[in-house]
């Protein structure tokens, strides 16, 4: 069965999703990190778009705007602005190879893969192997933050995880009302604003932003 | 003379006679462009012409240690080089008579078979950097064979055989297939791959005179003369054979002759060189925008394009796609 055009179109933009979450996890500098993110969620504004261009649900413009604003611009320049602060480069060594790492991912994104496509969830507005992709984007997202020991590696993680869960609302309920879709979207600006805090404290005490320190349970 | 019909075994030889005498070609087609991003003027267009038949009018020192082996191994290398062109689909839609005696992953044993022949040759000399060279090549070459099989996996899945010419025709058929993401993933695994054989830059420097890190170009290090012409040419037809995989069998199968007449078989030539060379200028660019990798690095850049490609195969499995 070839899907049609429609559908390869934006499972190949889910897949590039995806394949971004996996470039993070190889991503050497935090900077970079951060642009991986911002790239992410311009696939998953653009995912939106056209989602909302074929199947005409004009809700899903205003949320791709607003997660147009929200995550390619203000939370990357927020957490650029952080790293400036913090004058460090290079992410805390991750507890295995990159090679290793992207095995034991690949193994992680085959088991959500399965686990949904065993769901047999069907969808209008998205072939049902985008839901699959968000959630090896999801559980891919869990491996960067295990296997990263820094602070900024392990909130791109949970960032990116968001992103995961926008491609898995838009397969399910890209009619969602769109009061429920910002509240998505504001829970992630609380995330930044605690885990900038985070940064902030954690330099600040120990100047460093290697979550390595945190193993020492002491007063 | 225009109208004229070839017959099949016609084409089948006229499709070697382009790999045979277009390779040097779109090689020196390539180091001229390299050379020009380089803001140099870059060798002429015909060098690689001229460098083979120089290499050819050259006598043949062979080492002291060596055997039998070490001049067998680039005419060996070079027989399998003039073979994989009858299996994969260079100038025509139809298949030709002989394009079924080997299938895709048969034109990739008669690939591993010359990489083999030309590491034993290097290995045979006896010479450190020769040595050196076929290990690393046939150490790298192994780290990417799990890549070329799940391609390989991806486009069975997809058209039911594994024949490149069924998956050319496929492709062809309509965009929902160019765009359906298996096909995508495999594409650009593909393309990994292909940057990594044919040597190209975050693997190894193309054209490097220094020998720590080399893996394909010092296995030659030590032929001379006619068996380093053999070399120097046949890697210019593996290079441009893996162009003709990599454009007729998965980006881009239009402009092959889907007719047997002169006019439309030359104008398939025509169309297979323009198309190598425009690919060709993408690895020009991609040469010169990126540095080469740390040797130890290298299994990274090989274990992202195995991740492109096991996608590919979990994607058509859950999405169909």
């Amino acid at each position: 069965m070839v899907p049609s055009t429609y559908d390869g179109v934006a499972a190949v933009l889910a897949v590039l999703a995806l394949l971004t979450e996996f470039a993070m996890l190889r991503a050497p500098m935090l900077r970079s990190q951060v642009r991986l993110y911002a790239f992410q969620s311009l696939v998953v504004t653009g995912l939106a778009a056209y989602v909302a261009a074929s199947r005409h649900i004009d809700e899903l413009y205003v949320l791709a705007a607003l997660s147009l604003v929200l995550k390619v611009v203000i939370v990357p320049a927020l957490i650029l602005r952080l790293l400036r602060d913090a004058d460090t480069d290079l992410a805390g060594s991750s507890v295995l190879g990159v090679a290793s790492a992207i095995l034991i991912a690949l193994v992680v994104a085959a088991f959500g893969f399965f686990a949904v496509g065993s769901m047999h969830v069907n969808s209008s507005s998205l072939p049902t192997s985008s839901l699959a992709i968000a959630c090896a984007i999801v559980l891919v997202a869990f491996v960067l933050i295990i296997l990263r020991s820094d602070v900024v590696s392990q909130a791109i993680g949970f960032f990116s995880l968001e992103n995961g869960v926008s491609v898995a609302s838009l397969v399910v309920a890209s009619g969602l009302p769109l009061i429920v879709d910002i509240a998505f979207l504001f829970d992630l600006l609380v995330a930044v604003v605690v885990f900038g805090v985070i940064m902030r404290v954690h330099h600040a005490r120990n100047a460093t932003l290697s979550t390595s320190d945190f193993d020492r349970l002491r007063g | 003379m225009g109208s004229e019909i070839v017959s099949p075994y016609g084409v089948q030889a006229i499709q070697v006679l382009t790999i045979l005498l277009g390779a040097p070609l779109v090689s020196g087609v390539i180091a001229h462009a390299e050379g020009r991003l380089q803001g140099r003027r870059g060798p002429r267009i015909l060098q690689p012409y001229y460098d083979i038949a120089k290499f050819f009018s050259k006598e043949t020192l062979v080492t002291n240690d060596s055997s039998w082996v070490f001049l067998a191994g680039p005419i060996v290398a070079f027989a399998c080089y003039l073979t994989v062109p009858l299996l994969i689909p260079v100038l025509t839609t139809f298949p030709l008579p002989l394009g079924f005696s080997g299938d895709i992953l048969g034109g990739g044993f008669i690939l591993a078979l010359a990489g083999f022949s030309i590491a034993l040759s290097g290995a045979e000399s006896g010479a450190p950097y020769a040595q050196l060279g076929s290990s690393r090549a046939m150490t790298f070459g192994a780290l990417i064979e799990p890549t070329i099989l799940f391609v390989i996996f991806a486009v069975a899945l997809i058209t039911h055989t594994d024949l490149p010419y069924a998956l050319s025709a496929t492709i062809r058929s309509s965009t929902s297939q160019m765009v359906r993401p298996s096909h995508v993933l495999a594409v650009v695994a593909f393309f990994l791959v292909v940057l990594v054989d044919t040597g190209r830059i975050p693997v190894e420097t193309h054209s490097g005179t220094l020998e720590f890190g080399m893996i394909d170009e010092a296995r030659t290090l030590e032929h001379s003369g006619p068996p380093l012409a053999l070399l120097k040419w046949g890697s210019t037809m593996k290079q441009l054979i893996l162009y003709t995989i990599l454009i007729n069998v998965f980006l881009a199968p239009w402009g092959l002759a889907s007719t047997g007449k002169w006019s439309s078989v030359l104008l398939a030539v025509v169309a297979l060189l323009g198309k190598a060379i425009a690919l060709g200028l993408v690895f020009a660019i991609i040469d010169n925008s990126f540095s080469k990798l740390r040797l130890f690095k290298i299994t990274e850049f090989i274990a992202s394009a195995f991740l492109l490609a096991v996608l590919s195969v979990l994607v058509f499995y859950v999405g169909g796609g």
